[in-house]
């Protein structure tokens, strides 16, 4: 295995699969102010992002968000209604998908059932009337790079799924495609060879550096696979960033609750803090943007909360309110609270001790507002809680969002 | 070969096996098996030498022969016009298509002896069209070879197409999406990707048209004129030779018989057996 991976790396020095061009402009693909209808429904509004050179763009949204048609606008299988589609800086809107020379892996690969690998590798080079030899160099190269030397005689539905998936890949490469588009790549493996071939892929594209544009729902996916990663809700993009930007520091709502977990509070901008019922949380950085009053609302991770048994919350962490264990579970590599924050009973005191009235059963029982909150093991065992324990609340990484009444006004 | 998974019902020995095959096979050998043993025997009554002398007599010859090179013709035509109206019909959305596929397959349904009088009907010297394009005193095309193509393409039009189509439909649009993402053209992508994928259906649908056609009878006894040495298919020899009365002409009429059977269970063969080879690539696909 080992002196294999060598060779396929030594293969890599010398030839690129990247697109031969004169100048690297930066862009790769870019589109612009995408829209589409199908009959009534509106499935993409004013869409515009581009894929740097080398980089990999993951589109991530749920089922009917419309990524899988931005994907067939760029290969060229579907039409906008309005909006233009550029690779490497030449405007491809009009060009039928075979003069694109983008590569497509499909969801279930589409490989040519009837030809063998090395048939199915060498289809582009064919259709390009290449010479024998260097469609055979070529097939030979790609076999070498994808690890399936030995399979080439083999029909597709001979390879498993993972092999099946690097026949796809180096089908595109062959004809060294302007950017890479890969359809839920992994929607049709378990999970496990799911995360294993994953991180196969995103080795393979480091060594070949061809731009690519991958689309899934899975988050996890797209926070491993993207050095960027588009959210899309409903048709339009809410947030492009890097995965830090996206999960750390999300744009909207949609955002922050589909990229993992997140809790929410409605709040009020005061005084350089948000307001959140009786507790206010300090943010001069994070509430700059705001004017005082306004209605916001606070974000948050479960593994972004702090607990203390008193009030000395730790170095970094932010104060938010009081609160009661509800439950506590165990989740694996985790354990998971859920705490009712002590935030609509009253203010605290100037001078009064942060726990003050230590009662089960207090107002919050009915009033106070539930959160999740995740520790890792190490702390769950420094620091055990039982369901009725009242802890104070504390946030070490949060975001504000204004608080729209309506999806529209975003 | 598939492997046929069962259940066990009783302990020990389970009795409604072997019950159940034997009178299925009981129910088969009077209605079927039988019939087709007596051709034989009937044939082979006069010895062999007989046998081989009706098979060989030049009527003989030419009858089978005409009866090949006929549903040759037809069997191409059909099978090439198949794969198009399944290609059309499959891929585009018009105005009146599912009209369109009602009529192709109609003929399966009319009896054969109506298709033949309605071809009569259209190019005979009477006809609608023939009257004016093939007039009595002048050339025909009814009572000739072509005639009788005509007849067996009318007979057998939706068979090759029946089969294509249902492949057609089922058929993963990707593949042709992948070609053509990878540059190909309409052209290369249907030579290279969807004709291969349907060498099965193209196969089997040719081999059912073929076996149709040559047994094909009712309508061509109307359109050839049945003229032996000239028009007289395989079919309408062996009916020949059983109205003729003469002396042996019954073994004759058997030899061919025999022949006719042993072509159509070749064929049916070749489509049971080779379909585990014809479908092998596709699988799990």
């Amino acid at each position: 295995m080992i002196p294999k991976m060598a060779l396929a790396s030594d293969v890599d020095q010398h030839v690129s699969w990247a697109p031969d061009r004169e100048q690297k402009t930066g862009v790769a693909a870019s589109v612009r102010g995408l829209s589409k209808r199908f009959r009534k429904s509106r499935v993409l509004e004013d869409i515009s992002f581009d894929v740097a050179e080398g980089e990999s763009l993951v589109l991530l949204g749920a089922s009917g968000s419309g990524k899988t048609t931005i994907l067939r606008i760029i290969a060229g299988l579907e039409r906008p209604d309005s909006g233009r589609v550029i690779l490497h800086g030449k405007d491809v809107t009009d060009l039928p998908a075979r003069e694109r020379g983008v590569g497509v892996i499909f969801q279930a690969y589409a490989l040519f059932p009837r030809m063998t690998v090395e048939r199915n590798i060498g289809y582009g080079l064919k259709i390009r009337r290449r010479p024998r030899k260097e469609r055979r160099e070529t097939v030979d190269r790609l076999l070498q790079l994808v690890q399936l030397e030995e399979h080439r005689k083999k029909y597709p539905w001979q390879l498993s799924g993972g092999q099946q998936q690097r026949v796809a890949i180096a089908r595109t490469l062959a004809y060294k495609p302007q950017v890479l588009l890969f359809d839920e790549p992994f929607g049709a493996l378990d999970a496990q060879t799911r995360v294993h071939l994953r991180r196969e892929i995103r080795g393979l594209l480091r060594k070949v550096k061809v731009p690519s544009l991958f689309i899934t729902h899975d988050q996890e996916e797209a926070l491993e696979l993207g050095d960027r990663i588009a959210v899309l809700n409903n048709g339009h993009l809410e947030q492009v960033g890097t995965p830090d930007e996206v999960y750390n520091h999300p744009a909207t709502e949609y955002v922050a609750t589909f990229l993992g977990a997140a809790n929410l509070l409605l709040g009020v901008i005061t005084e350089q803090s948000v307001e959140i019922g009786s507790a206010r949380l300090p943010a001069a950085k994070e509430t700059r943007r705001f004017r005082e009053g306004q209605s916001v609302k606070l974000v948050f991770r479960p593994e972004d909360v702090c607990l203390s048994p008193d009030a000395n919350l730790p170095e970094g962490c932010r104060r938010l309110a009081n609160g009661v264990v509800e439950e506590v579970s165990f989740v694996g590599s985790y354990e998971r609270l859920n705490i009712r924050l002590d935030l609509t009973h009253r203010r605290q005191n100037q001078n009064e001790a942060p726990l003050y009235q230590v009662t089960i059963n207090t107002p919050e029982r009915m009033t106070g507002v539930p959160i999740i909150v995740t520790r890792p093991k190490p702390e769950a065992n420094a620091t055990r809680y039982r369901a009725g324990d009242r802890v104070a609340v504390g946030l070490t990484s949060f975001s504000v969002l204004p608080n729209y009444t309506l999806a529209r006004q975003r | 070969m598939v492997k046929i998974p069962s259940i066990r019902h009783v302990r020990g020995f389970d009795v409604a096996r072997p019950v159940s095959i034997g009178v299925v096979l009981a129910i088969m050998l009077p209605l079927v098996i039988l019939p087709l043993v007596s051709i034989f025997v009937v044939g082979m009554r006069r010895g062999p030498g007989f046998f081989w002398a009706s098979l060989l007599a030049p009527e003989a010859v030419y009858a089978l022969k005409l009866s090949l090179v006929t549903s040759f013709w037809a069997t191409a035509f059909n099978v090439i016009f198949g794969l198009l109206a399944a290609y059309v019909l499959s891929r585009y959305d018009f105005w009146g298509r599912n009209a369109v596929i009602v009529t192709i397959s109609l003929p399966t349904a009319i009896p054969t002896a109506v298709a033949g009088f309605a071809l009569l009907a259209l190019w005979g010297p009477q006809g609608t069209l023939g009257r004016f394009l093939f007039p009595p005193e002048g050339k025909q095309l009814m009572f000739t070879a072509y005639a009788i193509i005509l007849a067996n393409i009318f007979v057998t039009f939706p068979l090759a197409f029946g089969v294509i189509k249902p492949v057609f439909d089922t058929m993963s649009r990707s593949l042709e999406e992948a070609s053509a993402t990878i540059g190909a053209t309409r052209w290369q992508t249907f030579w290279h990707v969807t004709l291969p994928s349907l060498r099965g259906a193209i196969v089997s649908g040719a081999l059912l048209t073929f076996a149709r056609a040559v047994g094909e009878f009712g309508s061509t006894i109307l359109v050839s004129g049945n003229l032996a040495g000239h028009t007289q298919t395989a079919p309408l020899y062996i009916y020949a030779k059983y109205n003729s009365g003469e002396v042996g002409s019954l073994e004759a009429a058997n030899a061919i018989a025999v022949v006719l059977a042993l072509l159509s269970f070749v064929i049916f063969s070749v489509l049971f057996f080779a379909r585990d080879w014809l479908e092998l690539e596709t699988q799990e696909v």
